[in-house]
């Protein structure tokens, strides 16, 4: 009977203890359950960081923990644990400027951005707000992008949870109360990983080829014909850089020409005897640097057959007068061919072309246009924009301001015709002559939907090189509607040039949660303490009697054992 | 500061039983080990009670008052009535006086209610940084739930421990058994005759 208890325990101690193991084991999970139990989430978006040379620019962090703030600030507060919403609508650059040249730290930044207009209305009058508004984003863009600025820097639309989130913040911030249970503190956090360097970024240039008709005699190399349009952006939110105008509309007007060509050389009677190459380069931005590449990958025999180049860029929001850039002075008999060219058929459309110059500098790496990589190898070439003057490096690239609703289809329309026009007449040999090849109602008319699906998809797709993949969905879509157009498709993967790094991380969940401060907390605990004080007070009193209590506080008597 | 919220509601939570503990002469007799088996008690009959629901309720699509269902509540919850007459009668404590086994009892098993009820959400929910005033009210409920216990444990005492009941009392003591174990219903049938009222009111209003 002993020896059955025996066994009986020491079974037992055995659950026991497997039940002790389990128990720890459900703590420890429990432990680690954490719930996003957010009063709100929103979409962010965060500046982009990039390093040109080694010389770090952009925002370097992208964690953010701390509480909100708004302006207006008292002067000299102490923000460097806050993050500070600003709305774009009511921003006020000079500050933003000041605090970031003088390196003040803040907290984090979170920009607002207007919300998103998601109907156009078709030729709509744009306000002179508009205007104003891309001219702010302009400024802002170029502050954020040259700046090196050590905290984390977002961007978010308005909608109204967070403009509920400002007005509690700003309420409370200009009564001065510090934030209590549930008058206005909110805190702001962003959870990713720390940001990593992008390791090789890749540029894919998509290249289309449509062959001539080689006569029966012709041994030599037909001349070809160049439309190079580089689609890749760059601005201060790679997640929000479609870049409309700069430069989805010149891809738009490559895909429509390479359509429109496409259905003249189907046909062996209406096909050309020059062969045409249709480019779409990536590294745009970077110098041009994807062009480059692309071009030393030709072969010799391919790089002298090019007639010219037409590089086009930006060329969605003109109204009267286009500009032609080139790099050879314009005396140049090719160039006046080319010139001329367009400018008749300019005349007939109602517009002017203008032409500038602009002599390349071979020891400056900075090239401003696309035609300049083809002059660097001593291919004719000019750039259609509409653009006057050269931009500066990561100027005009699209960004925040470049969306679908900057642009203006006509104009697009126009430069099809008119670079489409040229060509055929150069082609064809009708230089000089009145003859409308894409005339409006035939079955070689410039197809306005087509313009407009593209750009709707090129203006919900941001295209910052280093984020694109080898295989991402643009670059297919753009391959696979190149080679329905053209004969023989070709991907070229390169790396961007070592001078630029850029670091991923950019677009991020944003919880705001509200928060009660560290007072309320002590004073919590300093209520319960006394409640509980006193309940264990009240209890002994009447359980057992007011000197039993006071006992509690007393130290025992000594007493002395009595020796028995 | 968030486990600092989680800390002071757990002491709002659970500190008035280990107060009521070492406040009265229950720490000085030891009946630890009664409380300890009433949170057993209670723990079964938690269990018995939840399979009962999950197999005789049925889901009911809108918010009337089904007297069946209702019906069945009160059946059911007078499984919890049946677990403290176990739980005071049949259990064998040690040689404590029956006032402080009233007292034992009620408290085991108000503090079984609070960790099986209130535990798990103040520890998932009240870390987090998003501060909200449920869990300082889940506290002051686990107060008054903890005076409701003892008062049912004294009641229960009352009726089946005491030998010698004054006569008339009994129906009284019956009476409040019966309504104590149907109050849950009670409540719901109120509520929701409040509800009607008001819409009504409203009608009339406009």
């Amino acid at each position: 009977m002993a020896g059955r208890r025996r066994g009986g325990i020491g079974g037992g101690v055995e659950v026991l203890d497997s039940i002790y193991s389990v128990v720890a084991l459900v703590f420890i999970l429990v432990a680690c359950v954490e719930l996003g139990d957010a009063a709100t989430a929103v979409d962010v978006y965060r500046l982009i960081q990039y390093d040109i040379a080694g010389v770090p620019y952009g925002s370097r962090v992208a964690g953010l923990n701390h509480h909100a703030g708004a302006s207006p600030f008292a002067p000299g507060a102490d923000l460097s644990r806050t993050v500070v919403m600003m709305p774009v609508r009511e921003l006020n650059l000079t500050f933003l400027r000041e605090y970031i040249i003088s390196n003040q730290p803040l907290g984090g930044l979170l920009l607002l951005l207007p919300k998103k207009v998601s109907n156009r209305i078709v030729g709509e009058v744009k306000s002179k707000d508009d205007g104003l508004m891309r001219n702010i984003l302009v400024e802002l863009e170029q502050l954020l992008i040259q700046a090196n600025i050590p905290y984390p820097v977002y961007f978010a639309f308005e909608d109204d949870m967070i403009n509920a989130v400002l007005a509690d913040v700003r309420k409370s911030d200009a009564t001065g109360q510090p934030p209590m249970a549930t008058t206005g503190g909110y805190k702001l956090v962003v959870s990713i990983p720390e940001p990593k360097r992008v390791s090789s970024p890749t540029i894919t240039n998509i290249q289309g080829w449509l062959p001539g008709l080689k006569g029966d005699g012709d041994t030599n190399q037909l001349p070809t014909i160049a439309v190079v349009a580089s689609y890749d952006t760059f601005g201060a939110a790679p997640a929000l850089s479609v870049g409309s105008d700069s430069n989805g509309s010149g891809v738009v007007a490559l895909l429509e020409i390479a359509r429109l060509f496409s259905r003249l050389y189907s046909n062996p009677k209406t096909r050309g005897r020059y062969n045409l190459l249709f480019g779409l380069t990536s590294g745009g931005p970077y110098n041009y640097n994807g062009t480059l590449k692309w071009l030393r990958s030709f072969d010799q025999r391919l790089r002298e057959s090019i007639d010219y180049a037409i590089c086009l860029n930006s060329i969605g929001s003109w109204k009267n007068q286009l500009w032609i850039h080139v790099s050879k002075p314009p005396e140049n008999a090719y160039i006046k061919q080319v010139h001329e060219g367009l400018s008749d058929v300019a005349n007939e459309l109602g517009v002017t072309i203008g032409i500038k110059h602009k002599k390349i500098n071979i020891s400056n790496p900075r090239v401003a246009w696309e035609h300049e990589q083809f002059s660097r190898l001593r291919i004719t070439a000019v750039t259609l924009s509409e653009l006057s003057a050269a931009p500066e490096l990561l100027e005009s690239t699209g960004g925040l301001h470049d969306t679908r609703d900057s642009l203006d289809e006509a104009a697009i329309y126009r430069t099809i015709r008119l670079v489409a026009e040229s060509l055929a007449r150069h082609i064809y040999g009708h230089q000089g002559r009145n003859i409308q090849i894409f005339a409006d109602n035939s079955s070689l008319a410039v197809n306005p939907s087509y313009i407009s699906a593209w750009l709707d998809l090129l203006s919900r797709t941001p295209r910052v090189a280093p984020f694109l993949s080898k295989t991402d969905p643009i670059i297919s879509a753009l391959k696979k509607e190149l080679s329905d157009h053209t004969v023989e498709v070709h991907v070229q993967h390169e790396t961007i040039d070592g001078m630029f790094s850029f670091y991923d991380s950019t677009r991020a969940t944003l919880n705001i949660y509200q928060v009660a401060s560290v007072a309320f907390d002590l004073l919590l605990l300093l209520a319960l303490g006394a409640y509980l004080i006193l309940l264990f007070s009240f209890l002994v009193l009447t359980t057992r009697g007011l000197d039993d209590l006071i006992n509690l506080f007393r130290r025992p008597p000594s007493r002395k054992v009595k020796a028995a | 500061m968030t486990v600092f919220h989680f800390f002071n509601c757990a002491i709002l939570t659970f500190g008035p039983h280990a107060v009521y503990y070492s406040a009265t002469p229950l720490s000085e007799y030891d009946t630890i080990g009664t409380s300890a088996k009433a949170a057993a008690v209670y723990l079964g009959t938690a269990l018995v009670k939840l399979v009962c629901l999950a197999t005789f309720l049925k889901e009911s699509e809108n918010d009337n008052f089904d007297p069946y269902q209702e019906l069945l509540k009160v059946l059911i919850n007078f499984i919890d009535v049946a677990g403290l007459y176990f739980a005071l009668t049949q259990l064998t404590h040690r040689n404590i006086s029956q006032n402080h086994k009233f007292q034992a009892v009620g408290l085991g098993w108000a503090f079984a209610d609070s960790v099986l009820h209130r535990l798990a959400p103040l520890w998932v929910g009240a870390r987090g940084l998003e501060f909200t005033w449920e869990y300082i009210f889940q506290g002051l409920e686990a107060n008054a739930n903890l005076v409701l216990n003892l008062s049912l444990a004294a009641l229960g005492s009352l009726m089946w421990l005491r030998k010698n009941k004054p006569r008339t009392l009994i129906p009284i003591i019956y009476a409040c058994a019966g309504v104590l174990a149907t109050m849950p219903s009670i409540t719901r049938f109120y509520s929701l005759l409040m509800v009607i009222l008001v819409e009504n009111i409203i009608i009339v209003w406009e």
